[in-house]
Parts: C-alpha cells; sequence; structure tokens
C-alpha cells in the first residue's frame, strides 16, 4: 500500500515536473533567457530528487529562494511588462509550490496555478497545432487532477470516462456557441513582443528581409469573386518622409490613425467590393485594405487616407470585415499635398532627369507614363540582392547600379516625381496572394510584401507600380517568376523544395485557416447569426426532435412489451432449450424439465451420468436460484457440444 | 450546559433541526439504498476554488478576446458541471446494512460492521457516524466496513447515523448522505475485577459481627438500598450507617452471580464486578445462571448465553 502510494507520488511528480517544462517551453517568449534558466535549474534540481527518492526541499529554503526570485522579478518589471511578470510570477509559485511538495493534498494549489498557467500560454500561442499540445498538456493535468482524488491503484476507467467526454463534449460546445459574449472589460496589459511585418520605417533593404519570410501575414475571403490580380495592392503604411536614405511614416498619420473617416456614401455602389480578411499577430496597429475602404467591422478604425487600423496591437489573429470602393483615395487636405512635395537635399542626377522629363511631358500621368517607359526600356533588374548604394542613393540606383528591389523603384519613382512637381509617397503593403480556389480564400504571406507609388492627379491618389514595368511577372504572376533562377534559392531554403512537405504544409495551412475562421474568429457577431439561423429553424427542430422522441418512445415501448413476454421463463429453462430445445419439444406437457432429463437418463444409459449432472445443476440454478450453478450449468452445455449432438440424434431416432 | 459556547450551542441547534428534517425524509431502517432523494452534493471549499479560476479565465478571455482561453473556460465549466453526476453516480446504488447489533465494552471501542452492496463500484467512501470523528476511507469497492463507536455509559442505544462521503472523481463536489439503520448496540460494563468494589466487608468479614448466615455487614455508601439498612445500628450510632450485605463470593455460589438491588455508583461497581465474574465463567466452561434484582437468567452456558446475560446487566 505504502509503495503504491510512493508510485503514485512519483508519477504524479515526474508528470507535473513535465508539465511546467512544457509550460516554460511555451511560455519561453515572455521570460529574458536568464529567467528560463533558473526555472529549467530549479525544476532539473526537482527530477534528480525524484529520481533519487529524496523528499522535497524544506518549505523555509523554497519559500527564501522564491521571495529572492520574485524580488528580482520585480525590479525587472519595467523591462518585462505587466503580462510578463504575472506569468513569471505564476509560474515561479507553481515550481516553488512543487519544490516543496510533501504530500499529495498540497498539490491541489499546484493543480489549480497549472489550469491558469495553460489558459495563459493561450495568449501567447494560437496556432492550430501548437493549442492542441497546449490541450494535451491540459488533459494531463486534469489527469493529474483525478489522480490526486481516485484511490492509489485505480485504473482510469474509461467506459466511465467515455461516458462523460461523451456529455462534456456537446455541453463544452454548446457553452461556447451561446454562452453570451462580452465586449473587454478593461484594457489590459499586453505582450512586449517584437513585431513583424512591414515597420513605419522604408529601408531599402527591410524588404528584401521581409520577403524571405515565408510566414502568413493574412487571409482574405470575398464574398463574391476574386478580382483580377493586378488589382490586388493590399495598402498598410503610407510613407511621406524622406531623408535621403529611408522613408518613414509621417508623425502626424500616426496619431491621426484613431480618427474615423466620415462614410464616403457617394461612393458608388457597383464598384465595391466586400471581404474579410483575417489578419495574424503581427504586434502593430496597422491592417490591410484594398484601394479606398469604405465601411467596416465595428472592431477596425477607418483613417481620413484609407488605412485601416486596430484600436491596439494586433496580438492574436484578428478578423474584420471590410468593403472597398475600388478607386483611388481622394486627397485629405492641403497639408497632405504640401507634405509630400518635399525633397530631401542631394541626387543632382535625379533632380534633372526629373526636370527633363517636366519639359517633356507637363502633364502628370503622362510624365508617369514616359517614367514607366523609361523603366522597361533601359536596362533596370529586379533583384533580391542589389549592390550597396553609396550616399546618393537615388542617383547611384537609377544611374549606375540600376539593379534592385520594389522598394528601390518605389522609392526612385516617388523622389523623381516630386522633383517634377507632382505630390507623391511609398506606399507599403502586399501585393497579390496565393489563392486557394477549393477553399476559397487568398492566403498573403509576408514574401508578398511589396512597395509603390501613389502621386496626385485631379485631387486623387493614383497607384503607380514601377515594378509592373520591370518585372510585370511580380505582378501578374508571383515573386518566385520573376526572380532569376539562382535567387530563388534564397526565398526556398532546401526542406521547402520537397514535394511531400510542400503539399503537408498546403494542408496544414488549409486546416489552420478552418481553424481560424471558425474557432479564432468567432465572434459576437457570429454568434448572433448562429442564434438567428437557430430561430428561423425553431420550428423544423421542434417537430424533428418531437418526431425523434416518439419513435424512441415507441420502439421502449414495443421492447418492454416483447420482453414481459419471455421474462417469465427463468435463465436456466432457457439455456437448456437454447442446446437441447428439438429434444425437449418432444417432452409430454406432464413432464417437467428435469423428469423428463432423469427419464431420458434411463433411456439412453451412455448419457446416464452427463444428464444425471445437467439435471441436478439445473434444479439448483432454478430452485435455490444459485448463480454459480447457473454458470457451471451453461459451461457443462458449451464444452459437450458433440454429446449433446448424439443425445439429439438418439432422441430423434426413436 | 451553561458551559457551551455560543458556536457549540448554534451547532447543536443546528443538528437539533438537520435530525428532524433527516428523520422525517429517512427513517431508520433495516436496509438502506442511496438513492437520489438522499444523497446532498455542494461543491468542496477545492470547487469553489475552481469556480474562482472558471471565472478569471473567463475574465482574461473576454478581456483578450481570446476564443481559446475562453474555450478552455468552458470547458473547464463543463468538466465541473458533469462532476455533478460523477459525483452522484460514485454514491447512488449504495446499499448499507447493519445485520448484527454491535457489543462492547463501556470505555472500549465498539466496533460497528456495516455491510456494503452495490452493482456498481464505489471508490474513496468515507464513513463516518455522525458527531464522532474517527472516519474510514474505503478507496476500493468493499463488502464490509468497520467504524467504531465509543461507548462511555452501559446500555441499549440505536446506531447514530452513519454520514457517508466521496469526493470522488475530482474532489469538487462533495456528495454526502447521512443514513439512520435500526440496529441498536449495546455498551456493556467494563469488567472490573476489583471484588472490594463490591463487598468491602466480605474481607473484613471476621472481625465484624455476622448477623446472618451469608450475611455481613458494611458501612453505608451512596446508592446502598435502604431496606438493608440496620436501623438497631443507626440508632446507636448515626455517624456510621451500616447496611446488611448477602454474602457472595465465587466459592459460596460458583455458578450464579448476583446482582444485589442496588442504585447510582454502588450498582455500577456490582455491574462491573459481575460482568467480569461473567467472562471469567464463560472462559471457564461452567455453566452459570445470573441473577438481578428484577430478573433470574437460568444457568446455561455458551456465548449466546453469555450475551443475554451482559444485555441485561446493561439494562440492569
Amino acid at each position: 500500500m505504502l509503495t503504491q502510494q510512493m508510485q503514485k507520488q512519483k508519477q504524479l511528480l515526474l508528470s507535473w515536473a513535465a508539465i511546467q517544462f512544457s509550460l516554460l517551453l511555451l511560455l519561453q517568449q515572455a521570460f529574458a533567457g536568464w529567467v528560463i534558466a533558473i526555472f529549467a535549474l530549479l525544476l532539473l534540481y526537482r527530477l534528480l530528487s525524484v529520481f533519487k527518492a529524496k523528499a522535497g526541499i524544506s518549505l523555509k529554503l523554497v519559500n527564501l529562494l522564491a521571495g529572492i526570485i520574485a524580488i528580482t522579478f520585480f525590479l525587472q518589471l519595467r523591462q518585462a511588462g505587466v503580462l510578463h511578470f504575472m506569468l513569471q510570477i505564476l509560474l515561479l509559485a507553481a515550481t516553488a509550490r512543487l519544490l516543496a511538495l510533501q504530500h499529495l493534498y498540497e498539490a491541489r494549489q499546484l493543480v489549480w496555478v497549472h489550469y491558469f498557467l495553460i489558459a495563459c500560454c493561450f495568449i501567447l500561442h494560437q496556432d492550430m497545432l501548437i493549442a492542441l499540445f497546449i490541450l494535451l498538456v491540459f488533459a494531463v493535468n486534469l489527469y493529474s487532477h483525478y489522480r490526486l482524488f481516485s484511490p492509489p491503484v485505480s485504473r482510469l476507467n474509461w467506459l466511465q470516462a467515455g461516458r462523460s467526454i461523451l456529455i462534456i463534449l456537446p455541453l463544452w460546445l454548446a457553452i461556447f456557441l451561446l454562452f453570451p459574449r462580452l465586449p473587454p472589460f478593461w484594457q489590459i496589459p499586453n505582450a512586449n513582443i517584437a513585431s513583424t511585418g512591414l515597420s513605419d520605417t522604408l529601408d531599402p533593404g527591410s524588404i528584401e528581409q521581409l520577403v524571405q519570410d515565408d510566414s502568413l501575414a493574412f487571409r482574405v475571403e470575398f464574398t463574391d469573386t476574386l478580382p483580377p490580380r493586378q488589382q490586388l495592392y493590399w495598402r498598410a503604411r503610407l510613407y511621406e518622409d524622406f531623408d535621403g536614405r529611408r522613408w518613414q511614416v509621417n508623425a502626424l498619420r500616426q496619431n491621426a490613425s484613431r480618427q474615423r473617416a466620415p462614410d464616403n456614401a457617394a461612393a458608388s455602389k457597383d464598384s465595391s467590393l466586400s471581404y474579410r480578411i483575417i489578419a495574424e499577430a503581427s504586434q502593430q496597429t496597422g491592417l490591410f485594405a484594398l484601394a479606398t475602404p469604405v465601411t467596416s467591422s465595428s472592431n477596425v478604425f477607418i483613417s481620413p487616407s484609407g488605412l485601416l487600423s486596430s484600436n491596439k496591437p494586433v496580438s492574436q489573429r484578428l478578423s474584420y470585415q471590410v468593403s472597398s470602393s475600388l478607386t483611388p483615395v481622394v486627397l485629405v487636405s492641403e497639408q497632405e499635398q504640401q507634405l509630400n512635395l518635399r525633397v530631401p537635399p542631394g541626387n543632382p542626377h535625379t533632380q534633372q532627369f526629373a526636370y527633363q522629363l517636366k519639359q517633356q511631358y507637363p502633364q502628370s500621368h503622362e510624365l508617369v507614363q514616359a517614367l514607366a517607359e523609361h523603366f522597361r526600356q533601359q536596362p533596370f533588374y529586379y533583384s533580391l540582392t542589389p549592390p550597396t548604394l553609396g550616399s546618393n542613393s537615388i542617383d547611384a540606383f537609377l544611374f549606375d547600379s540600376r539593379t534592385g528591389f520594389c522598394s528601390h523603384y518605389a522609392s526612385a519613382s516617388a523622389v523623381i516625381l516630386r522633383h517634377a512637381g507632382i505630390a507623391a509617397r511609398v506606399v507599403g503593403g502586399y501585393q497579390g496572394g496565393n489563392w486557394h480556389p477549393q477553399q476559397g480564400y487568398l492566403a498573403v504571406r509576408q514574401r508578398e510584401a511589396h512597395a509603390w507609388v501613389e502621386y496626385l492627379h485631379n485631387g486623387v491618389w493614383q497607384p503607380f507600380d514601377p515594378t509592373a514595368a520591370v518585372a510585370p511577372d511580380r505582378i501578374l504572376d508571383s515573386l518566385d517568376s520573376a526572380l532569376p533562377e539562382d535567387e530563388r534559392a534564397l526565398l526556398d531554403p532546401g526542406w521547402r523544395q520537397l514535394v511531400l512537405l510542400q503539399n503537408l504544409r498546403q494542408q496544414l495551412m488549409h486546416l489552420d485557416y478552418y481553424w481560424s475562421v471558425w474557432v479564432l474568429g468567432f465572434n459576437d457577431n457570429s454568434q448572433r447569426q448562429l442564434w438567428r439561423t437557430l430561430y428561423r429553424h425553431l420550428p423544423a427542430m421542434a417537430y424533428s426532435a418531437a418526431v425523434l422522441f416518439s419513435i424512441i418512445i415507441v420502439v421502449l415501448l414495443y421492447l418492454r412489451l416483447t420482453q414481459s413476454g419471455t421474462d417469465n421463463t427463468p435463465q436456466a429453462t432457457k439455456q437448456l432449450y437454447r442446446y437441447l430445445g428439438k429434444a425437449l419439444a418432444t417432452k409430454p406437457l406432464s413432464l417437467s424439465v428435469s423428469a423428463f432429463l432423469l427419464q431420458c437418463a434411463k433411456r439412453y444409459p451412455a448419457h446416464d451420468a452427463y444428464l444425471k449432472q445437467l439435471t441436478a445443476l439445473y434444479e439448483q440454478a432454478l430452485y435455490k436460484e444459485d448463480t454459480e450453478a447457473l454458470n457451471q450449468l451453461k459451461q457443462l452445455l458449451k464444452c459437450h457440444k458433440a454429446e449433446l449432438g448424439r443425445l439429439r440424434r438418439a432422441i430423434k431416432n426413436t | 450546559m451553561p458551559n457551551l459556547t455560543l458556536k457549540q450551542r448554534l451547532y447543536q441547534r443546528y443538528w437539533q433541526l438537520i435530525s428532524r428534517y433527516l428523520d422525517k425524509r429517512q427513517p431508520p431502517a433495516d436496509k438502506v439504498r442511496l438513492v437520489q432523494k438522499l444523497i446532498f452534493i455542494l461543491p468542496t471549499r477545492y470547487g469553489w476554488w475552481f469556480v474562482l479560476l472558471i471565472a478569471l479565465l473567463y475574465l482574461l478571455g473576454t478581456n483578450y478576446q481570446n476564443n481559446l482561453i475562453l474555450l478552455l473556460c468552458y470547458l473547464l465549466l463543463s468538466v465541473f458541471l458533469v462532476n455533478i453526476v460523477l459525483a452522484y453516480q460514485n454514491m447512488s446504488g449504495l446499499t448499507l446494512q447493519c445485520q448484527q447489533a454491535a457489543e462492547g465494552f463501556a470505555g472500549t471501542d465498539t466496533t460497528v460492521t456495516v455491510n456494503l452492496s452495490s452493482d456498481k463500484k464505489h471508490f474513496m467512501l468515507n464513513m463516518n457516524f455522525v458527531r464522532h470523528n474517527e472516519t474510514v476511507l474505503l478507496s476500493q469497492p468493499a463488502t464490509t466496513a468497520s467504524l467504531n463507536l465509543t461507548g462511555t455509559k452501559r446500555g441499549k442505544y440505536t446506531l447514530p447515523r452513519i454520514k457517508i462521503t466521496s469526493q470522488y472523481p475530482f474532489g469538487l463536489w462533495r456528495a454526502w448522505s447521512y443514513v439512520a439503520l435500526a440496529q441498536p448496540y449495546w455498551v456493556y460494563p467494563a469488567p472490573d475485577a476489583d471484588k472490594s468494589a463490591v463487598n468491602v466487608a466480605a474481607t473484613d468479614s471476621s472481625q465484624q459481627a455476622k448477623t446472618d448466615a451469608g450475611e455481613t455487614l458494611a458501612p453505608y455508601r451512596a446508592g446502598d438500598s435502604v431496606r438493608h439498612m440496620v436501623w438497631k445500628r443507626l440508632a446507636r450510632d448515626p455517624t456510621n450507617p451500616v447496611v446488611r450485605q448477602q454474602h457472595f463470593s465465587a466459592q459460596a455460589e460458583p455458578s450464579w452471580i448476583v446482582v444485589p438491588a442496588l442504585s447510582g455508583d454502588a450498582l455500577e461497581r456490582a455491574l462491573r464486578y459481575a460482568c467480569q465474574q461473567l467472562l471469567q465463567l464463560e472462559q471457564s466452561g461452567s455453566s452459570y445462571g445470573l441473577k438481578l434484582p428484577a430478573l433470574t437468567l437460568p444457568q446455561a452456558k455458551g456465548p449466546q448465553h453469555l450475551q443475554r446475560c451482559l444485555q441485561e446487566l446493561a439494562l440492569c
């Protein structure tokens, strides 16, 4: 008994240590390196002591240790942020409890804290696979919880567990689907995690880095049909400040993004496009939309310059509905125009080139056409690995290297246009995407990051993509086709080229899509819709439930009736009739079964011993209601089928 | 009971109410099967902590607008709710029966054997008598449970209610039931070999004047019958009352155990001595009879006779 207890305790200690290790892994991005090291050391020590069958450390020492570590955590509070601090303290509490654990009943608090920490993992991770892993950790914790309150040796009762799961699952789903969903109660601390995607500055090299990242940026579902690829310019950032080397988002824009643009009722309805975007966590507020967004769901804002943003950094997948009018963005103010006419000093060749163009083509759209023609006809190259440029970067690019990526072309074009007196800015965002016809969504990955130009013409910002002139394949097909063979390898690390893995990855991505639409994207809107559907089908459901119910009742009644008819025959008699039915059919009504059997025994001396044994057992089972005898009777009948057969034949022949 | 604190008094009052309610709901019976109306279920303290956890997770999930945290929260909620059913199932169907009246001597533990039967398996059952601290844990399905009662005064008592509780499987809900079994239990006088307690006079009878054969005089002690008072002596010496006592000893009347008509402390001492004698005689294998002031049990031997005699002693 004691050893069983020990065994159970060891098992549980190991499972808790495993849970804490996985929590450490899952929460690692919330912890600094030294924090992880401390936790790993503590856990390793505990594991060692479990294997050497030593008791836990004394409570006093653990408290002292935990106190010191907690104080260091507190001193680092500014750096870590409140959320991470909370996670650190919780995990510290759990680990300290595990270290000092002497009795199993003390482990209840441990299990409780584990539940909370496991839930916190979902703040940082929402990928389907990781979520499944977290659920697995949860299951282990639940099992250890069960073991705390179950007898030391018992095995899991699978039947009972299965039945409980059958009840829990529908209950769980029903609560999830129907329980009221509320808006957030208060502002919560967010994790300090490096943001991904486009940043507020556009270096010559920043997009090249981004396109080597194969991770998903967002997914789009279109209400109607997929628009042609050339129209899929997902605007995300406006770069309006240029210092001669890098482009930056203007400070005004950063503040103004909170304002909601007045609804443009004037936008023509026929050219509008409605779609839903599921954006991946980027830790940024900026979101994506096509052309001029007109209306959106309430969780995102439309700024006057046609950019979408959420009110707080996107720390988990965000789903929103937008409808866009496929017309260029309208000029907001005079100030905006002035902002986009400033040019930095330097780049004299570019300036000269711009003046020449201006003289040749006084109309702005003609000038842009000519510029595109210039890129198309002169030997310009599209490349992921452009040479480094000097101080006059635009000059060096336009007249010297002539090799660059979309950001180089966009940047150069915007500068030329500004020198020519046309307000122009660089737009950062994504172009194109991967269409999955079966699942019906467009996957836009970071590698689709792109930069292009908008110039002011007749009070609207006309888009102009110089890359389309240099490498039209980039726009019409994909980045891969626009790049030379040797540079494609940069995009694809070796394992990604395996077809099988590629397929698997695709399938996983589709699954992940459904996961994000149905699980992560389920919100009060979808809930309301579900309610409405339920309400609409209420009569039908009621009818079918009534029909089903009455069928069940009829079947039950039928079973009841038929059972009561046969139930009078005792079990022992039934058994005899099962094996000796034909022989017993010759029995005269006046004789009892046992009398008949004894008669047979007399008549067929070959079976005498067997029949007597049978009769004795039968009588015992019938009159004494002895279950043991009944079982023996069954055995006797089952094991002597040959003898029974001979007996039957003998009775039949006489 | 003046020296009880308010809390204890309130507790007593509460128990009176509860037992009145329980007596109506489940009057004592020979065989009690735990059915729905006998099982009570409420969350344990850990269960309330669990509710707090669920509430915290709901807050966390709502504030972060995180469906996965909400899902986990609802999963815990459904586990919590289903546990009501599981806790109930672990109790229901259990049949308790006490076939034999328990017996024991005053001051020692009386072991009550309760037979358990069921067509299901029940785990982690805690059993104790109401208002007795000692509990028995049946972690595995069992057919009997032995519970101890400590009786301080001899007599025949009805079994107190048995409290049977279980927190299986997750310790979130406590299912419990108070079961009253219609079975008495006996507390016999504690055997005591102190013969002088019964008859001090017997030892110094030689010095005392013998008034009659088989009778001695002894100083009066509280509880001695007034009928045996030697009134003449009392008149002579009012400070030292003397009573006439029947002289009985194992030698004189080996197979008759006589308990004189006494009361109070003296009777208790006589009963304790008689109990000791009964046990000795039964052990030596001779037959014996019991003479009580009110009734006489004829001579016999065997465990049943012993039990009968002891029961009469307890009731005396």
